[in-house]
């Protein structure tokens, strides 16, 4: 997977690209609008995080000459405006999907993952993992072959994971990504845990390996065996 | 009392009193003079008796003039003092008794002394008075008439302006969009007032632009190392194995960068709102909205063993979608933020009213609370939520009530 990562802060920047840099992912960086420009004039990627605030311009004149040259890059916004307008302009131009500043890059990854997966769309929506395969459209979960029964909560807990697979996810990551900002009236994270316990009992039930882990009290890590 | 009340009540007082010393005046200078005219007559009447003695050696025959008459008697060895009295006099024809001048003088007739007691009657005297006296009280009644009908004339016209700028001012708000108007006048004082009070809303509103733009640029700023330090704390957790008290020490901070997260969310949400920049407005069901939202929540209910009630019917706003979220999220996290374990919440909307009764402990000063930054001791939360609420209610044209009844926080909103 190849990665551009526009982004001008540079705390931000190289915290993104070493989340992603592993395994054949490939992470490319720009800190302006005239470096993002350039590079996205050369080379193509599978997905472009692209902040909207840069130095010498503005990111939706770079999805612009984008879509002018009907370049298929897949396009994410994280912008720190959270205003509606910038984020139809956004979608409208044909940037794939927009993620508000602060955001964890768990959430981020699982975002771009997603893009991938539906520009890479080939009749088969299937997402598989070892064992496990996750019909995309349908959306059901397979363990060898065989399909299990999971809540939507489970399902995109499952995504969610396995888009971050190898990595320590926070326990307030996964409550935003699963609950948004009613998490907020929660008292504690109790219910994650019950969530977590059930899809793992569901996968280990149906014959497969026991990917998640807990992570020292802070979070959870599915592992890649 | 009004300012012109008040000058009128001074003024006529003033009139009044100094129309009936005058009244006094009068009274005594016209009396004055016309007694020295009876006092000259009488004393003309005398010199003439005096001269009819002195030419006839006699005294002249008594008889009666108009309104005079004229007594002499014999007086003997005694002196007497010549002197002015008031008396009565009797009016013979008529037989009355009217207010009179007398002279008392005396004469000698061929060595006898008599006693001349000439009188005159006053009647006159007294009824130019009396007109007088008529006059000045119908003046003053006239000029109280006046000045009331004056008053209200005054009232009605001259003083509009500064009505119309009272009313401009009273109504005025920082966070209304609408400018105050310039009132006319031809009045120097009003226009003065006018342009100062029009210069001071400008004034007020400029400033308070600028504080709200400095809020939302602040918070922007926020945004940027605050997403840093988020994504630090994501790739400190992926570094090594941590201790429990590591652990318990990376929570803490996680749990503080979200609530500073929200804390800026709501801050800037809040100055856009303020600023009008949401206006996405199309028909939304609330209900549709609400089961939504109410969806979210469902896991955090079971978990804290809250009771949900739901009483539920269509009702249709023109309102933003985004806006009606943030107001219906915000009330019922605060529901079940401030409930107890096993507590209630019961929602009931209608096409008149949304209500939300949740049960709960700590008593809500409603008007406290929808200060920025106000909140419960026992909250968790950030103080802003119901200021937010309050804010898209008022937008929309919504009243958002608190009413607490036993230990169950009554929020109502009504459309």
């Amino acid at each position: 997977m190849k990665i551009l990562i526009v982004e001008d802060e540079p705390g931000l920047r190289e915290s993104i690209e070493a989340y992603f840099t592993e395994g054949d992912n490939v992470c490319e960086i720009a800190n302006d609008f005239t470096s993002a420009l350039a590079k996205v004039s050369v080379y193509r990627y599978d997905c472009i995080i692209l902040d909207l605030t840069l130095p010498h311009g503005n990111g939706l004149d770079i999805i612009k000459h984008l879509k002018e040259n009907q370049y298929n890059d897949g396009l994410l916004i994280i912008s720190a405006k959270n205003s509606l307008d910038d984020r139809l302009t956004g979608l409208d131009l044909g940037a794939d999907d927009y993620l508000t500043k602060p955001f964890h890059l768990s959430e981020l990854k699982s975002r771009v993952a997603a893009i991938v997966r539906r520009k890479s769309f080939d009749g088969n929506n299937f997402l598989k993992f070892n064992e496990i395969a996750i019909d995309l459209s349908a959306k059901t979960v397979l363990v060898n072959a065989l399909p299990i029964k999971v809540t939507p909560k489970e399902y995109s807990l499952l995504l969610y994971f396995i888009a971050n697979k190898g990595k320590v996810v926070s326990k307030s990551a996964i409550a935003e990504h699963l609950w948004g900002d009613s998490i907020d009236a929660a008292d504690n994270f109790d219910f994650i845990y019950s969530h977590v316990k059930n899809l793992r009992r569901k996968l280990l039930e149906a014959g497969g390996n026991d990917y998640i882990q807990a992570a020292y009290g802070m979070g959870y890590k599915f592992i890649e065996q | 009392m009004k300012l012109l009340d008040k000058y009128n009540r001074i003024n006529i007082a003033v009139t009044v009193g100094i129309m009936l010393v005058t009244g006094i005046i009068y009274y005594y200078t016209i009396s004055a003079i016309l007694t020295n005219q009876i006092d000259k007559d009488l004393v003309l009447e005398e010199n003439e008796v005096f001269s009819y003695v002195r030419k006839n050696q006699r005294l002249p025959d008594v008889y009666e003039s108009n309104h005079q008459q004229i007594v002499f008697e014999p007086l003997g060895n005694n002196r007497l003092e010549r002197r002015f009295l008031d008396t009565v006099y009797r009016e013979t024809t008529e037989n009355d008794l009217e207010p009179g001048r007398a002279l008392i003088s005396s004469v000698t007739v061929s060595g006898k002394n008599f006693r001349i007691l000439v009188t005159q009657s006053k009647v006159e005297t007294e009824y130019l008075i009396q007109i007088i006296f008529l006059i000045t009280i119908g003046v003053i009644v006239i000029l109280l008439v006046v000045l009331i009908l004056l008053n209200r004339f005054i009232l009605k016209s001259i003083w509009q302006p500064f009505y119309k700028v009272l009313s401009q001012l009273r109504d005025f708000s920082p966070t209304n969009q609408t400018a105050v108007a310039n009132t006319p006048s031809e009045i120097d004082e009003f226009k003065e007032l006018d342009n100062a009070v029009v210069t001071m809303a400008g004034r007020v509103r400029n400033d308070y632009q600028n504080l709200k733009a400095f809020t939302e640029n602040a918070s922007h700023e926020l945004m940027t190392p605050i997403s840093v330090i988020n994504s630090k704390l994501d790739t400190l957790l992926q570094t090594d194995k941590f201790t429990d008290k590591q652990s318990k020490l990376l929570n803490d901070v996680y749990g503080t960068v979200s609530r500073l997260t929200r804390l800026n969310k709501n801050m800037l949400l809040l100055a856009k709102i303020e600023n009008g920049l949401i206006q996405d407005e199309q028909e939304v069901n609330i209900k549709e909205v609400l089961t939504e939202c109410l969806d979210l929540y469902e896991e955090i209910l079971k978990n804290k063993n809250i009771t949900l009630e739901t009483q539920l019917n269509d009702k249709k706003v023109e309102a933003s979608i985004l806006l009606l979220d943030v107001l219906l999220n915000n009330l019922i996290n605060n529901a079940i933020k401030h409930n107890h374990r096993n507590g209630t919440i019961n929602i009931e909307l209608n096409s008149r009213q949304l209500i939300i009764s949740n049960t709960g402990n700590a008593d809500i000063d409603f008007e406290q609370v929808l200060k920025r930054f106000s909140k419960s001791n026992e909250s968790e939360g950030i103080g802003l939520g119901l200021t937010i609420c309050k804010q898209v209610c008022d937008n929309y044209g919504f009243i958002l009530d608190y009413n607490r009844a036993d230990r169950i926080h009554v929020f109502t909103i009504t459309f």
